[in-house]
C-alpha cells in the first residue's frame, strides 16, 4: 500500500521522534510512504485566518503533489489534516477558487483536480490496513496497560466535517487501544482542547486547559496518555513541567504518539520508536512487563 | 465493546465516525431506545439563594418524541412546582431554553431526552435560580462592541450593490438566536479573567455588522481591539453545540481575525510572524516563531529550551542560520510579495 506522506512541520522539528516512529511502524504494516519533499506548511491556524487565498494555495498545492503521484495522502497531524480537508472541500464547493489556485500552481506545472484522498494515520489503520490484519500483526499485546486517549480537536470537530453530534462519542482511539491489548480509560479530557494554538503568544491558556486534562487522566488511573496529534503532544509532554509548576503538583504522565503505541504492540523496541526522546520520563512504559 | 462492531465500522470506512452509531449520536436513535411509559431518571441541578447547588432526582414517565423541555415541564407540573427554567417559543427560535444535558449544551426544546440524564444550567454565566442564568455579562460585552452599522458613504438607493460573497459571513452570523450554548461550551471563557477573550457569542454578534462591507472601518477596528480574538484556541466546541449550525470558527471568528490583521495589525502580530517564517523557509521553525513572537523574553523559558535541546527537539543552528527547506522556494513564490489579505 503506497501513500504520499505528509508529516507536517511539527514532526520534522519538535516531534521528530514521531516522524521516525511513523516510518518504523509503516514498514511493519507494509505501508510504502513516499516523501513529498517540496510540500510546505499547511499554514497552521494563523495563515488560514489572515490569508485565506495563501492558505488554500499551499494546501491545494500539497494535494496536487500527491495527485501527480497518483497516491492518497497520509498525515500524522490533526491540524494539518483538517486544513487539507477544509481546503479540499472549499475547492469542490466554492465557485472560482479552483481556477484561481490552479492559475498560481501552473507556474510549476501543477494542477489540482480534486482527486486526492486525505487520510490520517489513525484512519489508515482502520480503512486501509483493517483491524483484522492489524490484530494479526500484534505480536506483543500491551496487556493491561491503562491508556488515556487524547484525541485533540481537529480530528473530531467541527461537526460539519466529521459528523459527530457529540464529539465525545468518538471511540476510534479506545477501540484501537483495546485491540492492542490496552485498557482504555474514560476521563473528562478525552476530546477537549490542549490550547496549543494560542501558545506562541500566551502559554497560560494551554497550561490551564491541559493541566486539567492530564490531572483527570491521572485520577482515572491512566499509566500513559496517547495522542494522534504532535501539537497536542507538544503541550501534553513538552509543557508538562511548566504545567506542573503552574498547578503546584507533580503529574509525571508519560505521553505517547499514536504510532509509538501501535509500534510497541507490533514488537518494535522503545528505542526504535524513539520513546526516549520525550520530555516526561517514559521508563515506566519501557519497563512495562510485556514490552521489556 | 465487541470487535465485530469495530470491524463493521472499518468496512464502511467508519474510522472517522466510529462511535456515532454505537453511542446513539442522533436524536432519532435516542428516541428509538425508549418506549411510552418508560421511567426516565432526571437529575436537575437546583440552586437558590441560601440553597444548593445540589442535584435533585426525579422520575419522569417517557412519552413518544419527548424533549428535555417536556421533561422539565412534567417535573414543574407534577414534582417541583418551584423549578425555575426559561423557555418561550418551544421551536428553536427564541434562544432562551439552552441548558446542559449530560455535560453538553443543548436547546431544551430541540433535544431528545436520554433514559438517564443530568440537566444543569449553562456554564460561564452567573446562575440566578435553578436553570436560569444571568445573561448580563454577554449583553454588556455585546453593547460595548457597538454592534450596529455606521455608513461612511451615502445610501445609494435600493437595491444596494452588494454581492452574496460580500455578505456571506455577516448574513450567516445573523442566524444566531443568542442562546449562549457556545458561550457555555467555550474553554477559554471557562478560564474566566485569565484572558480578555470576548467569547464566541459576542463575536458572532459582532460579525453580523463588522463583516458588513458598508460599516465604518474605524468603528470596527475599535470593536475588534476590545475582543481579545486571538485568544480563540480554534477548538470548535462552539460550532459543535450551535443549534443554528453557524460555522462560528471558520465563518465568524476567522473572518474577524482577517479584518483585525488589516485594521489592527498589532493584534495579529503572531500570525504575521508565522506567515513570514513559512514564506521564507517553507515550514514553521518553532524556535524562530517563539523568538519572533516573544523576543528576548523567550529566554525566560530557558529550562524548557534546554530540555528540548537535550532531546533533539529543537535545533538552534537551523533557527539562527535560517536554513531553508525544499519547500522554501514554492512557499516564497506563493506567499511573498502579496499583502496578507490580498
Amino acid at each position: 500500500m503506497k501513500f504520499a506522506y505528509y508529516p507536517g512541520c511539527s514532526a520534522r522539528s519538535t516531534c521528530a521522534e514521531l516522524n521516525e516512529a511513523t516510518h518504523r511502524v509503516a514498514a511493519r504494516l507494509g505501508l510504502d510512504l513516499i516523501s513529498i519533499e517540496s510540500a510546505t506548511c499547511t499554514g497552521a491556524r494563523e495563515l488560514r485566518a489572515i490569508d485565506p487565498i495563501g492558505f488554500f494555495t499551499l494546501n491545494l498545492r500539497i494535494l496536487a503533489l500527491a495527485e501527480r503521484e497518483g497516491l492518497p495522502l497520509m498525515t500524522i497531524c490533526n491540524t494539518c489534516t483538517l486544513n487539507l480537508l477544509d481546503a479540499h472541500a472549499a475547492f469542490l464547493e466554492e465557485p472560482g477558487l479552483g481556477e484561481t489556485v490552479n492559475a498560481r500552481l501552473s507556474a510549476e506545472g501543477l494542477r489540482y483536480s480534486g482527486r486526492t484522498r486525505i487520510s490520517h494515520f489513525l484512519w489508515v489503520l482502520y480503512e486501509d490496513i483493517g483491524l483484522d490484519r492489524l490484530r494479526e500483526l500484534v505480536v506483543k499485546p500491551l496487556n493491561g496497560l491503562s491508556v488515556a486517549a487524547f484525541y485533540g480537536c481537529h480530528i473530531t470537530r467541527p461537526p460539519q466535517r466529521y459528523g459527530f453530534v457529540d464529539s465525545r462519542n468518538n471511540i476510534a482511539l479506545e477501540r484501537l487501544a483495546e485491540l492492542l491489548g490496552c485498557q482504555p480509560i474514560d476521563y473528562s479530557g478525552r476530546t477537549e482542547c490542549c490550547g496549543f494554538h494560542t501558545a506562541a503568544h500566551d502559554e497560560r491558556v494551554a497550561f490551564k486547559l491541559t493541566g486539567q486534562h492530564i490531572k483527570s487522566a491521572k485520577s482515572a488511573g491512566a499509566q500513559t496518555m496517547v495522542t494522534p496529534c504532535p501539537l497536542c503532544h507538544t503541550v501534553l509532554d513538552g509543557f508538562q513541567r511548566e504545567i506542573e509548576k503552574d498547578m503546584g503538583e507533580k503529574l509525571d504522565m508519560p505521553v505517547l504518539h499514536l504510532p509509538q503505541l501501535v509500534g510497541l504492540a507490533l514488537g518494535l523496541t522503545p528505542g526504535e520508536l524513539r520513546i526516549d526522546r520525550h520530555i516526561v520520563d517514559t521508563s515506566s512504559i519501557q519497563s512495562w512487563r510485556h514490552i521489556a | 465493546m465487541s470487535h465485530s462492531v469495530a470491524a463493521a465500522a472499518a468496512q464502511q470506512g467508519g474510522a472517522r465516525t466510529l462511535g456515532q452509531v454505537e453511542r446513539h449520536d442522533t436524536l432519532a436513535a435516542r428516541n428509538a431506545r425508549l418506549a411510552d411509559g418508560d421511567q426516565l431518571t432526571v437529575r436537575v441541578r437546583r440552586f437558590d439563594e441560601g440553597r444548593g447547588p445540589e442535584l435533585e432526582h426525579f422520575q419522569v414517565p417517557y412519552r413518544k418524541w419527548m424533549r428535555v423541555l417536556d421533561a422539565l415541564n412534567w417535573i414543574a407540573e407534577n414534582s417541583a412546582t418551584d423549578l425555575a427554567y426559561r423557555w418561550f417559543c418551544g421551536s428553536k427560535m427564541c434562544g432562551t431554553c439552552a441548558v446542559r444535558m449530560n455535560g453538553r449544551e443543548v436547546l431544551a426544546c430541540w433535544e431528545a431526552v436520554e433514559p438517564d440524564m443530568t440537566v444543569e444550567p449553562l456554564r460561564n454565566l452567573p446562575v440566578i435560580r435553578d436553570l436560569v442564568v444571568d445573561r448580563g455579562p454577554f449583553e454588556r460585552k455585546v453593547a460595548s462592541l457597538e454592534p450596529w452599522i455606521e455608513r461612511t458613504s451615502p445610501y445609494p438607493g435600493f437595491p444596494e450593490p452588494l454581492s452574496h460573497r460580500q455578505m456571506k459571513h455577516s448574513s450567516q452570523a445573523l442566524d444566531c438566536i443568542g442562546c449562549m450554548a457556545c458561550y457555555s461550551a467555550c474553554p477559554v471563557i471557562g478560564l474566566g479573567a485569565l484572558t480578555d477573550f470576548a467569547g464566541p457569542a459576542p463575536l458572532v454578534q459582532l460579525a453580523q455588522t463588522a463583516l458588513d462591507p458598508r460599516n465604518n472601518s474605524e468603528k470596527v477596528a475599535r470593536a475588534l481591539a476590545a475582543t481579545g480574538i486571538f485568544h480563540c484556541v480554534s477548538c470548535y466546541k462552539c460550532e459543535e453545540v450551535c443549534p443554528a449550525h453557524i460555522p462560528i470558527v471558520s465563518g465568524a471568528i476567522e473572518p474577524l481575525k482577517a479584518r483585525a490583521a488589516v485594521l489592527v495589525p498589532a493584534m495579529a502580530r503572531h500570525s504575521q510572524i508565522l506567515r513570514r517564517i513559512v514564506a521564507a523557509r517553507g515550514r514553521v521553525d518553532p524556535g524562530a516563531l517563539v523568538l519572533g513572537v516573544q523576543g528576548l523574553s523567550a529566554l525566560r523559558n530557558f529550562p524548557r529550551m534546554w530540555r528540548m535541546l537535550m532531546r533533539g527537539k529543537i535545533n538552534p543552528l537551523r533557527t539562527l542560520l535560517g536554513l531553508r527547506t525544499a519547500a522554501a522556494r514554492p512557499a516564497r513564490r506563493l506567499l511573498a510579495g502579496r499583502g496578507p489579505t490580498s
